[in-house]
């Protein structure tokens, strides 16, 4: 597989065009190959409803995902993402069933919560130029503690407003919830972002040299605020998704049970992005997270224990940076 | 031929080395023979085989066909440990330096001696100043890699190599990144070495110094071996001749260009104790020069006009004051900055040429923010034609382009931005001799379109054959401002380094 993977990514340079130099065919590779695995390991992995709920499992986690992505594009790195994605969950569900705002009002303030600490990450990263690792190992403790100051409780009975999009239609006899939509929306609006205009091109000549950038008439200050925030913005409307999965807002949702901040980092690794910035496709990390999705999927489906899962998880996103590295080292 | 201890003792021959790599035949019949005490150059254009050749007497790159023999006896060199075991020593571009320890540490990393368990480091200190007082060197044992400069990191390489009992030391492109007076005392370093009998095999462009220090100087073209000489017997132009296969007169373009009315104006520009009161005039269709060692304010010159770093004093353009506060407000007034390091400062390497060549002047092929790609690919294109950029796709990454080419993309870049004001920072640094008769054409054909460029550059013949004025710098001021029919290698360095002027 690993021989595949490099062969394939050898040619990938020329074949992408504008944003070169991205491994998105090893990580698709990776993925078809789970596919073929996990379709003759159990007959029922391949559905359309099975697919619709890997979709759906991976909607939080995938939508994290692309705000980690543009953060690592810049060479940063943001451990607090989960927990921001916490404190915007039980604002947006306090708010209305505690304090009683307008349930949609709410699901605004909720976002710019996210927004807000996004922007104080980013502040902390130009201004004051800490390194990213330090300054969200630091917002990480910050949120988390404001979660719970906030609630120990989980708040429940949320109205319809705010779970709507855990709702489902049905589509070819398939049911596919509204999330999972919302979620490949992002991707698309984010790739074209990306791809497609200066303020995407500005990211990702940061990420790979901010002296070059900067002398080349780039506001790098400007570019990594404008990422931080939309990164935060990003962890919201992942919480507003985990609130519609869940139906609850929960104050441990940061951490603990779910280890969605790791899986979303797990995901841009798995997708290719490298973690010196500068390379890297969004698409990449969508493949990231249904990768993640589908191994965590198709193991349950063959009885393996969670435990299990989760270890797999970790050789896998191991695997995927020892055959990038080595690939770049037999250059 | 200073320091001949046995003229025909042969160390070290290489005798039809081959090798390729996939696509690319990267070396083929080359030979080499250097002899014990001996200065043997290894001259050629970028990719005509010299990295090659000595990664795999280094033991970085195993050879495909022909024959390494070592005082005679055929050896094997499998990996870097053959090499070290045969007393080859390699120091790249690139240091290979510890840059947080100290002289002594680096000096012995690796095999610290140890006594009863523990690190023997009165040992270590005593044997590092041993060998620095061999090279002439006052620096402390005990300083930080990284509180000593490149000149004198680069003789921590040298002694680094001395401890390892060299026979045989490689030196890729010593020079590149010194300035006059640290080359001086470069070059006594090696004549010593090679009066202890070590052969050393020195790589550089700059003809000068292979005629100042070799004795020998073998030339590759395209992979192959082209001859050896003895450089008494070879002229600068012959060497010239066997390396691109033309002659050196034609490396320099003939300057005719106009000079128009006054693009940029700088009155009494300062920064803290880096420029003190710097005023001159640059004119459209004008190469004025700055000259000086390496500290004495050029780059910061170049950074403060460019608003990469603030500064003090009134500058104009065609007439109109101007104050950049940032690189983006300068590029705006028609000025660029090309660094003179490309890869750190000037490169988006991991990008594509066409990414690199847009990315300051997406402001004029966007609409709301979104990339026209079919005038983005136009432009490139253009650019790839107009200066030869030999890339096979506008999608190539940069950092797989030769130094010529990779120089060329950054010229593309800021001419794709309508720049009027050229800062070049050393721009042909690094570059070889085919390339740079090329940067020197593209710079000529500018300035008779009406740009002023103010080109900074330590290496003299180059200040000499493209300028039209030579301003020289010490300390921070424009001690002197030669006319073209003043100036002479001589003149510049009096006043560089301080034996006259202001």
């Amino acid at each position: 597989m690993n021989a595949f993977i490099s062969r394939v990514t050898a040619r990938r340079s020329g074949a992408l065009g504008v944003i070169g130099g991205s491994a998105i065919m090893g990580p698709l590779a990776a993925l078809v190959l789970a596919i073929v695995v996990f379709a003759t390991q159990s007959d029922k992995f391949l559905s359309g409803s099975n697919f619709s709920l890997i979709l759906q499992q991976v909607m939080v986690v995938g939508t994290l995902a692309i705000g980690q992505t543009l953060i690592i594009l810049t060479a940063g790195i943001d451990l607090s993402c989960s927990w921001i994605m916490a404190l915007s969950t039980v604002m947006m569900t306090g708010l209305t069933m505690r304090t009683g705002v307008d349930p949609v009002v709410a699901i605004f303030l909720g976002l710019l919560v996210g927004m807000a600490f996004g922007l104080l990450n980013g502040w902390l990263v130009t201004a004051i130029r800490l390194p990213p690792f330090i300054v969200t190992l630091g917002t990480f403790s910050i949120a988390t503690a404001l979660v719970h100051i906030y609630t120990s409780e989980t708040i429940n009975r949320l109205p319809e407003a705010q779970t709507f999009l855990g709702n489902t239609f049905t589509l070819a006899g398939t049911d596919i919830t509204y999330g999972s939509v919302v979620m490949l929306i992002l991707y698309g609006i984010v790739w074209y972002v990306l791809r497609s205009t200066s303020a995407g091109r500005a990211v990702y000549a940061v990420g790979d040299n901010p002296e070059a950038a900067r002398l080349a008439g780039i506001n790098t200050n400007r570019v990594l605020m404008g990422v931080y925030a939309t990164a935060g913005l990003f962890y919201a409307i992942a919480g507003l998704l985990l609130v519609a999965r869940t139906g609850v807002g929960d104050p441990n949702s940061g951490g603990a049970g779910t280890q969605d901040n790791l899986a979303a980092i797990t995901a841009v690794v798995l997708g290719g992005t490298s973690l010196f910035g500068g390379r890297g496709l969004i698409f990449g990390t969508l493949i990231g997270a249904l990768i993640v999705g589908v191994f965590r999927n198709g193991l349950q489906l063959m009885g393996v224990e969670s435990n299990y899962q989760v270890l797999i998880t970790g050789v896998l996103v191991i695997l995927a940076v020892a055959v990038d590295a080595l690939s770049h080292r037999s250059k | 031929m200073s320091g001949f201890t046995s003229p025909d003792n042969v160390l070290l021959e290489m005798r039809g080395i081959g090798k390729t790599f996939p696509g690319v035949r990267a070396l083929e019949g080359v030979h080499l023979a250097v002899k014990e005490g001996q200065v043997h150059a290894l001259l050629g254009e970028n990719g005509a085989g010299k990295s090659t050749l000595i990664k795999i007497l280094s033991g970085a790159y195993a050879k495909d066909e022909g024959q390494i023999l070592f005082e005679g006896q055929p050896v094997e060199i499998r990996g870097p440990h053959d090499a070290q075991a045969l007393g080859i020593s390699t120091i790249y571009q690139e240091f290979n330096l510890a840059r947080d320890l100290t002289v002594a540490e680096n000096v012995f990393l690796g095999h610290l001696p140890t006594r009863r368990a523990r690190v023997d480091w009165s040992t270590v200190k005593a044997r590092t100043r041993e060998i620095l007082d061999t090279l002439g060197v006052t620096f402390s044992v005990d300083a930080p890699i990284s509180s000593l400069s490149v000149a004198e990191q680069q003789l921590v390489e040298i002694a680094k190599a001395l401890n390892r009992k060299t026979r045989i030391l490689v030196m890729d492109e010593p020079s590149a990144l010194l300035g006059e007076k640290d080359l001086e005392n470069l070059f006594r370093v090696v004549r010593s070495l090679q009066a202890q009998g070590i052969g050393i095999i020195y790589i550089s462009h700059r003809l000068r110094e292979i005629f100042a220090l070799a004795d020998e100087v073998t030339v590759l073209k395209d992979g192959r071996y082209i001859s050896t000489q003895r450089v008494a017997d070879v002229t600068m132009d012959d060497l010239v001749k066997l390396m691109i296969g033309r002659d050196l007169k034609d490396v320099y373009p003939k300057r005719t260009a106009e000079h128009g009315e006054v693009l940029l104006e700088v009155s009494g520009l300062s920064q803290s104790k880096l420029l003190r009161d710097i005023s001159f005039q640059l004119h459209a269709g004008e190469i004025v020069g700055f000259a000086g060692i390496v500290g004495s304010g050029r780059t910061e010159l170049a950074r403060a006009i460019f608003g990469a770093d603030p500064s003090s004093g009134e500058m104009r353009i065609a007439g109109k004051p101007f104050k950049p506060h940032s690189p983006a407000a300068a590029i705006r007034n028609g000025v660029a900055l090309v660094t003179e390091d490309r890869k750190a400062q000037g490169l988006f390497l991991q990008l594509s040429v066409r990414i690199n060549t847009t990315i300051s002047g997406l402001r004029r092929l966007t609409r709301l923010g979104v990339i026209n790609f079919g005038r983005e690919l136009t432009l490139v294109k253009r650019m790839i034609q107009e200066l030869r950029i030999k890339t096979p796709t506008p999608s190539f990454l940069v950092v797989n382009m030769s130094g010529g080419n990779q120089q060329k993309v950054v010229l593309a870049r800021w001419l794709s931005v309508g720049t009027r004001i050229f800062l070049m920072d050393e721009p042909t640094r690094g570059i070889d001799v085919g390339s740079k008769s090329e940067i020197y054409q593209i710079m000529d054909q500018l300035t008779r379109q009406g740009v002023g460029i103010i080109m900074i550059s330590s290496e003299l013949p180059e200040v000499l054959g493209m300028s039209d004025r030579i301003m020289v710098m010490r300390q921070g001021r424009i001690v002197k401002e030669l006319s073209r029919a003043e100036a002479s290698e001589e003149a510049v360095m009096h006043f560089a380094v301080g034996s006259g002027g202001a």
